[in-house]
């Protein structure tokens, strides 16, 4: 007997242990995407000596020359940082027919809110703008009726993060080409037009 | 209280460190995490990826497989060979590459990292092996240099298979071990 009665007394006790635990896990958990001092976009920052300077071409994925983990070593890839405070980011450049070309859209800690590849561009040319949501919708009041707008957009979650742009390297001798592409897509913070 | 936190921060811990998140699809020795690649991930991964510092590839670019194991379940180990041999599922471009478990290219001798569908050696057929040895091999050779254990990655680009139905494994690659050293 005294033994159950021993075991009632620490019952409240092992209980509120584990309710503190499975609500430290949780906070923890939902928590990280903040506080990871590592991300994505810092190791990217890191990497970039100067994060203004519009589209930054990566090094390939070498052994201790690899800026973020499971990169694909046959891609050539190249990175925007862009930061809505300051602006919309508006992303463009011509697409190399038949070539595969993908853009990924990210936070700062690596989700991706957006992707598309070369089959996305029109008239062979990727034309997007990424504002959050009232920028959008600012420059979606401005259109006009008749003409669709020019460009996709995109509205950010988040007000900083990055944009991945990736050609696929098809042979050894193909690395220039691969480069060109990825080079041949620029990245603008702009001021959206005064009212 | 302190156990609770301890107890608390220890799972956490746990729960990051291993995997890459909750809503996997497998196919024999491969797995995949389609929705990391979107906006509908889930926590975990999400709490994975901010701290691995992984930037996935987007859902409509593609969708990568890794395999830790062969065909048979074996953990794949440094000092044994295998033939990675196709069938690949239906994608624009294809690159099967080896890596440590973290996802870091490994250091060898070859200076090559992975294969891809346009410039892998195929038989007549089209069909292909790929032999990872730490010895050359003829054709097709990834190295898994000095590591002792290490990972395949298999990406596929422009992909147009539904990976929210069942995954066929006849239609992925088979990884068999040929010899131990």
């Amino acid at each position: 007997m005294k033994i159950t009665d021993r075991h009632l007394d620490l019952t409240p006790w092992i209980l509120a242990t584990v309710l503190v635990a499975a609500i430290v896990h949780l906070v923890s958990v939902l928590l990280m995407p903040h506080l990871a001092p590592k991300d994505a976009l810092a190791r990217l920052s890191q990497a970039a000596a100067d994060s203004n300077a519009g589209l930054l071409l990566l090094s390939s994925a070498q052994p201790n020359a690899q800026v973020l983990p499971f990169q694909d070593p046959t891609l050539v890839e190249g990175v925007c940082f862009f930061d809505l405070s300051k602006g919309l980011l508006h992303l463009r450049g011509n697409v190399e027919p038949g070539e595969f070309l993908g853009v990924s859209f990210h936070g700062s800690a690596g989700r991706v809110f957006h992707a598309m590849t070369d089959r996305s561009a029109i008239k062979g040319k990727i034309d997007v703008v990424l504002g959050d949501a009232s920028q959008i919708s600012e420059l979606e009041s401005e259109d006009s009726d008749d003409a669709p707008p020019p460009e996709i957009r995109v509205t950010a979650p988040s007000a900083v993060g990055f944009v991945l742009i990736r050609s696929f390297i098809k042979r050894p001798s193909d690395r220039d080409r691969a480069e060109q592409q990825v080079r041949a897509i620029q990245c603008e913070s702009f001021e959206p037009p005064a009212e | 209280m302190m156990i609770g936190i301890a107890l608390g921060l220890l799972t956490t811990a746990v729960s990051l460190g291993s995997g890459h998140g909750v809503v996997a699809v497998h196919a024999g020795p491969w797995t995949a995490w389609p929705k990391n690649g979107g906006l509908n991930i889930d926590p975990y991964a999400r709490a994975i990826l901010a701290r691995s510092g992984e930037a996935p590839l987007g859902r409509e670019e593609g969708v990568a497989f890794l395999a830790e194991t062969d065909s048979d379940g074996a953990a794949l180990d440094g000092r044994c060979e295998y033939r990675i041999v196709d069938p690949v599922p239906a994608s624009r471009y294809w690159t099967i590459g080896l890596a440590d478990r973290n996802g870091y290219v490994l250091e060898n001798p070859t200076g090559r990292y992975a294969f891809a569908s346009s410039d892998i050696l195929r038989h007549d057929a089209g069909a292909f092996e790929i032999l990872v040895s730490r010895e050359a091999r003829p054709g097709n050779w990834l190295s898994p240099g000095d590591a002792k254990k290490f990972i395949v990655v298999m990406r596929l680009y422009d992909t147009p298979f539904d990976l929210e139905s069942r995954l066929d494994a006849a239609a992925f690659p088979k990884i068999t071990k040929t010899r131990c050293a």
